[in-house]
């Protein structure tokens, strides 16, 4: 809306070489601060007062490791139950996940469980899947534990960090530990802006067909 | 004969304003709410608290007109001030016991409606009363201690230090206490004045005043005689009358609790002759009539050029420092900041500022009195003869007509009459705001294209808006994201009002669940009527069965998907070059458009772009944000033409800047040529669209999905080939046998046999390749028979970039039983 504006900030340069593109969803209960962490990855912006999400909305950003760029596309999803119905055509055929609570609310953790749960057996099954405890800045509210996040993300093999979007802590970090675990063969390898990208998202075509093809 | 000009009118000595200016209490560093959210600027709660002030219409109350912000937490309030303080009067001229009387009771009368209101004046004093020419008072700056939230939103303290009640003091200024007998003690201590003629204690310092008020709690005999007294005024006090002494003595009493309130005194029988019959009023969607208004007053001063801003300067009660004098000394690392303070004599200024008129009143010195009598139609020769020219300001873009304050004049005068005639004006109603809605009094017009029924305040009353439910967390987490840019929305009040509204329509609405979005599309109606909730709820209510019918179900799939597929073949229709290109990159609506059509854009523009958008809105249907989306991707088309899947996507992520006046006129060209059917969908509203075995129905969802063209109705192509042939071209594609015996009048045969699909050239259709390809923006109605594909013939003209291509819904044999036929021959069937 009328505050979205300023110039792109990338986190890193970009260089020659390898190019692998990702798709990558972020899940959560809503007002977790998923699209401020978009937000404040793709633009390196924060808003108070961030409008809520209605659907879904699309951000790319391309991070840079060692030698090779790899670009994410990332879906960010409305977080009200109700709109759950739409997440999997978000999610079916995303490389990447990020699930999203809020440390200073028990139940946004409880309902990020069940996303990695529904993430487990509806996705990908290479699928990368982080959890990020948001609003690390509010820690003096904090309601779950970092050990407690820690020990379900270790049981569940997911990455874990808390982050915040407010200070940024954490926000490139997760993104790029999650580029770092993501499979960078020659599969993946290959240019970006393909028209086909879109096609994985339609109703016809399912994850794992298409999981592969992200970079032609 | 001399016709009057409207000057006299205008000129009015009661209408007049002025301002005053305080600054709102500072937040400390930076501090978080509960909630993790800043906290909300206290001069922000400010304005919301005060808004209501707006609505205080009394004889003897000024009207509040303004709240505006400034810088720094800044505040100014506007509102109407005319005549002169009561204290310019005393010592310099006597005052009749008759007169004070009338005072006394006339400001009673305006206390009485504050404190019937839970509001207290809190700095009643001869200061603030003000005399007009006629004898009569008006109270001024009654609302600080109200909008301040008890003065705790700023920091000084909100009192009158000699009127101020002695419970007061004793209470602690901080405190929360708030009594509004502390009025009627001040009432005393004005009438005193005037009674004796005397400002009282004018030469003690501050603290003595404060001293002095309180040890009056240690009188034991008379309070008001001890004053006399204690100014050298005891003749003057026996010579008043004991009606009036007792009046001012019961008003001084020192318990608060056996003072009597404002009820009570109004009845004491010394006020006989000065009462005034109370006239009814009725709820109706406007107020009483009055011919002019101070508040239209102030917004055409506005348009002419007003700026309360300048004056303030311009009188210097508003001065900038150079930035560096207020650099902080020191800011701590969790971000306190010390040695900024402001010095305390400058947050609150006591100076009133008059505003200039004089411009206005030239500005309109040649407007003729019948102006303000739009509605007279029959009229003499003689008085026909002096009319105004009627202003002209057609073809001007909306945006200069909005800011021409002589074009508005006349606009908010005749629609404000129309008004009061609603609901019998509603024709009259529609048919200007046709021509434009004046923004001064779009909440009111807007309700009434909603067809608001004039009991709505009730029905509002009684839905139950505290309970807890299972939605308060995702409202409560919504609000404070919803249109926050806006002053009113963002302050407390506006969240509370937001609240209640959306918990109202959950509770009203049990078919229907709360979808995210809801809270974007109920904040123009908020804004609109910010001080009449249940207006605000009571055209939500409205707005919904009309445009987003059951889009707010619990499983509101298909209805989305529906409208999703319609806004597709839309596109396709009038834009198959743009439709094929995003087909090809699969850039589907589900992927952008669901916030565009769940909240008709309320979610993805400003509120004053929504604002114009719905004023088009709702003079159509259901199906014009259709026709508002493609208008959009209009606008957008050349980056779109030449964008892939991610930057399109992208380009809606971040939609940007779209010129709304050109979204509405598009969008309003294509909602009047498109026929009715193209748009009409299973899941209307049937009470806005009533529909007969002539117009389509039953297509279902999978059907649907599979048709790029649109099908139209028989109606429609009926209605086309009676009233518009020139506008169509009718394609039949059965077989020739079939055609040559029976065909619609002037339709040309291709029959669906004959045309190779292999490339999408058009000139595979063979001989009347040229007819369709020269037909320009003709409807293409594709007539076929069960015998016939109807979906790959059409979808193949799209392919070819044909424009406004469509499919007869039911095929040749619908047209059969139409009479009078538009058929060659006829058949026995
Ligand atoms: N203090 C704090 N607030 C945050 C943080 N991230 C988001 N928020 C706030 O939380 C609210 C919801 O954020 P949003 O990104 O809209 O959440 P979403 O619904 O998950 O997309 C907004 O008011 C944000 O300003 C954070 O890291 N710290
Ligand atoms: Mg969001």
């Amino acid at each position: 809306m009328a505050n979205r504006s300023g110039a792109a900030q990338r986190p890193n340069g970009q260089t020659q070489g390898k190019i692998c593109q990702f798709k990558l969803v972020l899940l959560g209960e809503s007002a977790v601060g998923k699209s401020s962490l978009v937000l404040r990855f793709v633009k390196g912006q924060f808003h108070e007062y961030q409008e809520s999400t209605i659907g879904a909305a699309f951000l790319t950003q391309t991070i840079c490791l060692d030698d090779t760029t790899v670009k994410f596309e990332i879906w960010d999803t409305a977080g009200q139950e109700r709109y759950h119905s739409l997440a999997p055509m978000y999610y079916r055929g995303a490389q990447a996940a990020i699930v999203v609570y809020d440390i200073t609310n028990q139940d946004t953790f409880g309902r990020a469980k069940t996303w990695v749960k529904e993430l487990q057996r509806q996705a990908s099954p290479n699928i990368v899947i982080a959890l990020a405890g948001n609003k690390q800045d509010l820690a003096n509210k904090r309601m779950v534990e970092y050990e407690e996040a820690q020990t379900y993300a270790d049981e569940n093999g997911l990455l874990f960090m808390e982050t915040s979007a407010k200070t940024a802590m954490n926000v490139n970090d997760i993104f790029l530990a999650i580029a770092k675990k993501l499979p960078k063969n020659e599969q993946n390898a290959g240019q970006t802006g393909n028209n086909a990208q879109g096609r994985r998202l339609t109703e016809g075509d399912t994850g794992p067909k298409t999981a592969g093809n992200c970079c032609k | 004969m001399t016709i009057e000009m409207t000057l006299p009118l205008l000129k009015d000595p009661q209408m007049q304003f002025g301002a005053i200016t305080f600054f709102a209490k500072q937040h400390q560093g930076d501090t978080c709410g509960s909630n993790g959210l800043p906290l909300t600027p206290n001069s922000i709660i400010i304005v919301g608290r005060a808004q209501i002030l707006k609505t205080i219409k009394n004889p003897y109350l000024c009207n509040y007109l303004d709240i505006i912000r400034g810088k720094h937490e800044r505040t100014i309030v506007v509102s109407q001030y005319c005549g002169t303080p009561l204290i310019n009067f005393i010592e310099k001229r006597p005052f009749s016991v008759d007169e004070i009387k009338r005072i006394a009771y006339q400001t009673l009368e305006g206390l009485k409606v504050l404190h019937q209101r839970k509001m207290i004046h809190r700095t009643l004093s001869n200061e603030n009363i003000l005399l007009q020419a006629n004898g009569d008072v008006k109270l001024f700056n009654y609302g600080l201690f109200h909008m301040s939230d008890m003065g705790s939103l700023v920091s000084f303290p909100v009192l009158q230090v000699l009127y101020t009640a002695p419970e007061v003091y004793l209470n602690g200024l901080s405190s929360s206490y708030s009594d509004p007998k502390m009025d009627i003690w001040s009432l005393g201590i004005c009438l005193a004045e005037l009674a004796l003629n005397k400002v009282l204690w004018s030469s003690l310092k501050l603290g003595q005043k404060i001293r002095k008020v309180t040890t009056l709690l240690q009188v034991d005999t008379s309070i008001f005689e001890k004053i006399a007294r204690e100014h050298n005024c005891y003749e003057q006090y026996l010579e008043l009358p004991e009606d009036l002494k007792d009046l001012i003595e019961e008003c001084l009493n020192i318990y608060p609790n056996k003072r009597p309130a404002c009820d009570k005194l109004i009845e004491n029988p010394c006020f006989a002759d000065f009462k005034v019959k109370p006239t009814k009023t009725i709820s109706k969607i406007c107020e009483p009539f009055q011919i002019f208004t101070i508040h239209e007053l102030y917004h055409l001063w506005q348009l002419a050029g007003g700026d309360v801003f300048q004056e303030l300067k311009k009188q210097g009660l508003i001065r900038s420092s150079p930035p560096v004098l207020s650099v902080p000394s020191l800011v701590l690392i969790e971000g306190t900041i010390l040695g900024q303070e402001r010095n305390p004599s400058t947050l609150y200024d006591p100076r009133i500022v008059q505003m200039p008129l004089d411009s206005l009143y030239q500005r309109f010195a040649h407007i003729p009195f019948p102006v303000f009598y739009p509605l007279i139609h029959c009229k003499s020769e003689i008085i026909a003869k002096f009319d105004p020219p009627p202003y002209d300001a057609t073809g001007l873009p909306l945006i200069i007509k909005e800011r021409d304050p002589e074009y508005q004049l006349h606009r908010v005068i005749l629609l404000r009459r129309l008004l009061h005639g609603y609901p019998f004006t509603k024709d009259l109603i529609f048919e200007e705001a046709n021509k434009d809605i004046p923004p001064f009094l779009r909440g009111e017009i807007w309700a009434t294209l909603l067809n608001i029924k004039a009991n709505y305040d009730i029905e509002y009353l009684r839905i139950d808006k505290f309970t807890h439910t299972t939605t308060d967390r995702q409202i409560e987490v919504d609000i404070p994201r919803c249109h926050q840019y806006n002053e009113l929305l963002s302050s407390t009040e506006g969240h509370k009002k937001l609240k209640r509204i959306l918990k109202a329509w959950v509770c009203q609405n049990s078919h229907y669940v709360y979808w995210q979005g809801l809270d974007s599309l109920t904040a123009p109606f908020l804004f609109l009527n910010f001080n009449d909730e249940a207006k605000a709820f009571a055209c939500l209510s409205a707005f919904v069965p009309k445009f987003l019918h059951n889009f707010f179900l619990k499983d509101n799939s298909a209805v989305i998907e529906e409208y999703l597929c319609k806004f597709s073949q839309l596109i396709a229709f009038h834009d198959p070059h743009l439709a094929n290109h995003l087909y090809e990159i699969n850039f589907y609506p589900q992927l952008f458009a669901i916030p565009w059509f769940l909240t008709l854009f309320s979610h993805v523009f400003p509120l004053y772009k929504i604002l114009h958008l719905w004023d088009k809105l709702l003079l159509c249907d259901s199906s014009f944000p259709i026709h508002i989306g493609l208008s959009v991707l209009t606008q957008l088309r050349d980056r779109l033409l030449t964008s892939g899947f991610n930057e399109c996507i992208l380009l809606f992520s971040d939609l940007p800047e779209v010129d709304i006046e050109k979204c509405v006129m598009l969008s309003m060209a294509t909602f009047k040529i498109t026929p009715k059917s193209i748009t009409s969908r299973l899941h209307e509203n049937e009470m806005f669209h009533k529909k007969t075995e002539l117009d389509i129905t039953g297509i279902g969802l999978e059907e649907l999905k599979k048709e790029r063209c649109s099908r139209i109705s028989v109606n429609d192509v009926v209605r086309l080939v009676r009233s518009d042939f020139e506008g169509v071209v009718l394609v039949d594609i059965r077989n020739h046998t079939v055609f040559s015996r029976c065909s619609v009048v002037g339709s040309i045969n291709i029959p669906f046999s004959s045309v190779s699909f292999s490339e999408n050239v058009i000139e595979n259709v063979g001989a009347q390749a040229s007819t369709i390809k020269s037909k320009g923006d003709k409807v293409l109605v594709v007539i076929g028979d069960e015998e016939t594909d109807l979906e790959r013939f059409p979808e193949f003209l799209l392919q070819c970039n044909i424009s406004k291509v469509c499919v007869l819904h039911g095929g040749f044999n619908t047209l059969l039983p139409i009479t009078p036929t538009i058929l060659t021959s006829t058949i026995s069937i």
